[in-house]
């Protein structure tokens, strides 16, 4: 490890306030951090294995205190302990080797230092180690495809559609009546839209990001789940057409994950619409909530809704939404529990009217969102989301 | 003689050994005790008499010892590792309950106390709110005024992270200090209570669990994931007898009459001895049960030579369960402990610390050949068995201690 890595370890003068009633964190990194400043000034230091192995249990004993309780209440204590000790776990796991499988490993840990601790106060070292973790990592294997670039289809479209509309048309048509509308060719300048077909890219530059995947067509389903996985093993498994395949593997989908916040590269490709900015008040910038969607064709976001203003925009691939008004909400048969209240038990692909006779009255719109394209659904109206083809969308909420 | 053998997370020199060990495992890592050794108890030798022998809890930090009236603190308290503190207290101790913040410590009478591990800790009495009383049994003196009630008397205990419970021998259910459900009927006694990092477990002499608390993680056995302010019977297990339950830190576990084991919550390391991974991915199978899954335990053979001790059963049930943070330990009736779950802090002992994790239940070879077991216990990242030299007989279900 490079001495100017080291020097962007955090000293126990840095940490005495935050361990101030933490008495195993305040032990065992002061133990760690005495041992980092022995090796900054002699180069070696010996009777490692313990403080090593202290470490270790630090993290793990915070990855416990982290899944206590709602993720929402952890004390932002918890967090940026449990951050510093994968930081220190790096650090000794790094002495150990470098050799490509044990940065792997640790580009692994400081993942989850990212996702499930607190690294604001650290962004400088998490940045550094995230460099020299992925440096010199490209494995050299087999080429992920390049997706063709589709030509615009045409389908119906059961809302009104405005060609790359001016922000006052969006508002005074959109946003003030709460008009659903599919804005065409709005976003065809972002450099992500001939970028991120080329899915080698999306390997460069993300592959060694781990992120949250959910595993099953549907959330609403019991064999749903979702779980921590590396991006390039993502990318391999959903996008590489596999020969020998038995066809039954599971749809993975990277969805509603703030990806950007992640990785900033990939945020250099896409901007915030405009259209973002109006709000009910005159001018007001409101936080833009941006979130990546990116899976293969099947993907099936259920019939539900969300309490804010969304702008689904289309990178690549083709998805077909199905919508429903508000007004339509006791029609729609939502699910009784507290986490699925705002998702509805129907199949809006395949209606059931014998089970759920009140979709008789419910007027669905049915459209086909498209590269270069987005739409605009006002809050709380009912959506139904599956992607087509391999697709990646990007959110905006507000 | 009764032996305290011990495996697992001793980082903070918690727990002490009777030969302090200059064998090769402890000197290559004094932190982890992988590998069964023996603790010293302090309980004088004394065999039988249960009077004599030490109760302990185990915490993440600490470990607390009590033996009489002598109440004894060890482990990384303030800046050390390895220090002690000691107290004496009112009465003898019943039973203790040691968490994160606090150990609650119960004594014979009845009466509740809790102690801070710190190295000036001392012991404060805990005053419980009162259950409501029914309007029909309201005690009155002679004069018409209504009786102060006296003090409950608490009979279990157990804590976590986010949870301490008392139960009295009313059937009083108290979210320490307030009173959280009075169980109407007083035709069953409470068994066992058993606490994970937020979730309760009771069993009561019917064979009924109760479980409260979190179960975001499916803790609680019931089908809906989400927190229950009030005991709830679970009931996927109604209808059918339950001798024993443990709460790890989001799983529990039950076992029945009938000789089965059931598991369910959270299954990230293998603790309900479910698969964790999918065959040949890197996926994972769901992380958590929330209804409790029946095993299908391997058969517990022991070799016709062995089996000459006249427990001719085929069978071989699991008697008791325990567990603890993310690991789940079973007794089968031949003596032989079975485990499944995390094990890369030696709780599993030292046969499995290669691995990090087991996602079946597997027998600990070695544990206890000419052992006979008298009880066990587990710390989140600990085991602890309590044994006492063989006997004719194996195990039963009569000799365990509760």
């Amino acid at each position: 490890m490079e001495a100017s890595l080291l020097e962007l370890f955090p000293r126990f003068v840095d940490l005495k306030d935050l361990l101030q009633n933490e008495v195993e964190a305040r032990y065992i990194l002061k133990k760690a951090t005495d041992f980092l400043e022995r090796i900054k000034s002699k180069g070696t230091a010996d009777e490692d294995e313990e403080i090593r192995y202290l470490v270790c249990a630090l993290v793990d004993r915070n990855w416990e205190r982290i899944h206590t309780g709602h993720f929402s209440n952890v004390p932002l204590t918890i967090r940026k302990i449990y951050a510093i000790a994968c930081f220190f776990k790096i650090f000794f796991l790094l002495m150990e080797s470098s050799n490509s499988r044990q940065k792997e490993q640790c580009s692994g840990i400081l993942d989850e230092a990212q996702l499930l601790g607190c690294t604001d106060d650290w962004s400088d070292l998490k940045a550094a180690l995230m460099d020299y973790l992925d440096k010199g990592q490209e494995e050299p294997t087999e080429p992920l495809p390049i997706l063709p670039a589709v030509l615009r289809v045409l389908s119906p479209c059961d809302i009104p559609q405005l060609d790359a509309p001016g922000l006052n048309e969006f508002k005074t048509k959109c946003f003030q009546p709460q008009q659903p509308t599919l804005l065409l060719n709005t976003i065809k300048h972002w450099p992500a839209v001939d970028k991120w077909r080329d899915l080698n890219y999306l390997l460069n530059v993300a592959g060694n990001r781990t992120v949250p995947i959910e595993i099953g067509s549907n959330y609403a389903s019991d064999e749903w789940s979702q779980q921590l996985v590396k991006i390039s093993d993502f990318l391999r498994r959903q996008f590489v057409v596999d020969q020998c395949g038995d066809g039954r593997r599971e749809i993975e989908y990277l969805a509603q994950h703030e990806l950007f916040a992640q990785i900033p590269a990939l945020k250099a490709d896409i901007c915030v619409p405009d259209y973002c900015t109006v709000s009910g008040a005159e001018v007001t910038a409101a936080a833009v909530d941006i979130k990546a969607w990116l899976g293969p064709a099947g993907t099936i976001s259920p019939m539900h809704y969300d309490p804010k203003h969304n702008l689904l925009c289309q990178v690549f691939g083709s998805k077909k939404i199905i919508l429903a008004a508000p007004k339509d909400t006791d029609n729609l048969y939502p699910h009784e529990s507290e986490f699925l209240g705002n998702t509805s038990q129907i199949n809006a692909a395949e209606l059931d009217f014998k089970t759920y006779p009140l979709l008789e009255r419910v007027r669905f719109y049915k459209l086909l969102l498209q590269p270069g394209d987005c739409l605009y659904m006002p809050p709380k109206w009912w959506h139904y989301v599956r992607a087509e083809t391999p697709s990646f969308s990007v959110s905006f909420w507000w | 003689m009764r032996q305290l053998l011990f495996t697992g997370f001793n980082a903070f020199g918690q727990h002490e050994f009777v030969n302090s060990p200059h064998d090769e495992r402890a000197a290559s890592a004094s932190a982890v005790c992988a590998g069964f050794s023996e603790l010293n108890a302090h309980d004088g030798g004394n065999s039988n008499n249960k009077k004599n022998q030490c109760t302990i809890s185990i915490a993440w930090r600490y470990t607390a010892y009590a033996l009489d009236r002598k109440l004894r603190l060890r482990g990384l308290l303030e800046t050390e590792p390895g220090d002690c503190v000691e107290v004496e207290t009112p009465g003898e101790i019943k039973a203790l309950a040691a968490g994160d913040s606090h150990c609650l410590v119960l004594l014979y009478t009845g009466e509740l106390y809790k102690i801070q591990p710190k190295l000036e800790a001392t012991l404060q009495a805990i005053r419980l709110e009162s259950p409501p009383r029914p309007s029909t049994a309201t005690k009155r003196t002679i004069f018409g005024a209504a009786k102060a009630p006296a003090p409950p008397i608490i009979e279990h205990i157990a804590c976590g992270t986010n949870i301490n419970v008392a139960i009295s021998s009313e059937n009083a259910v108290y979210s320490i200090p307030s009173c959280l459900h009075q169980f109407p009927d007083r035709q069953w006694r409470v068994q066992q209570l058993e606490c994970g990092h937020e979730h309760a477990l009771l069993l009561n002499g019917n064979g009924d669990v109760y479980t409260w608390g979190n179960g975001l993680r499916g803790q609680l056995g019931q089908v809906a994931l989400g927190v229950e302010e009030m005991p709830q019977l679970i009931e996927a297990l109604a209808g059918i007898k339950i001798t024993g339950i443990a709460a790890g830190g989001w799983h529990s576990a039950a076992i029945s009459a009938f000789g089965d084991l059931y598991t369910w919550g959270l299954n990230c390391s293998g603790q309900l001895g479910m698969r964790v991974m999918k065959p040949g991915g890197f996926l994972k199978e769901p992380t958590v049960y929330p209804l409790p899954q029946l095993h299908d335990l391997p058969e517990c053979c022991r070799s016709s030579k062995e089996n000459e001790s006249g427990d001719d059963e085929g069978v071989c049930e699991p008697l008791r369960v325990f567990a603890g943070s993310r690991h789940t330990l079973l007794l089968r009736r031949c003596g032989r402990l079975w485990a499944s779950g995390w094990c890369i802090h030696g709780q599993l002992g030292k046969q499995l610390c290669e691995q990090n994790f087991l996602d079946a239940f597997q027998a600990l070879d070695g544990v206890g050949v000419d052992l006979d077991f008298v009880n066990g216990l587990c710390g989140p990242w600990a085991t602890l068995l309590m044994v006492t030299a063989k006997q004719k007989k194996s195990v039963s279900s009569a000799d365990a201690i509760s």
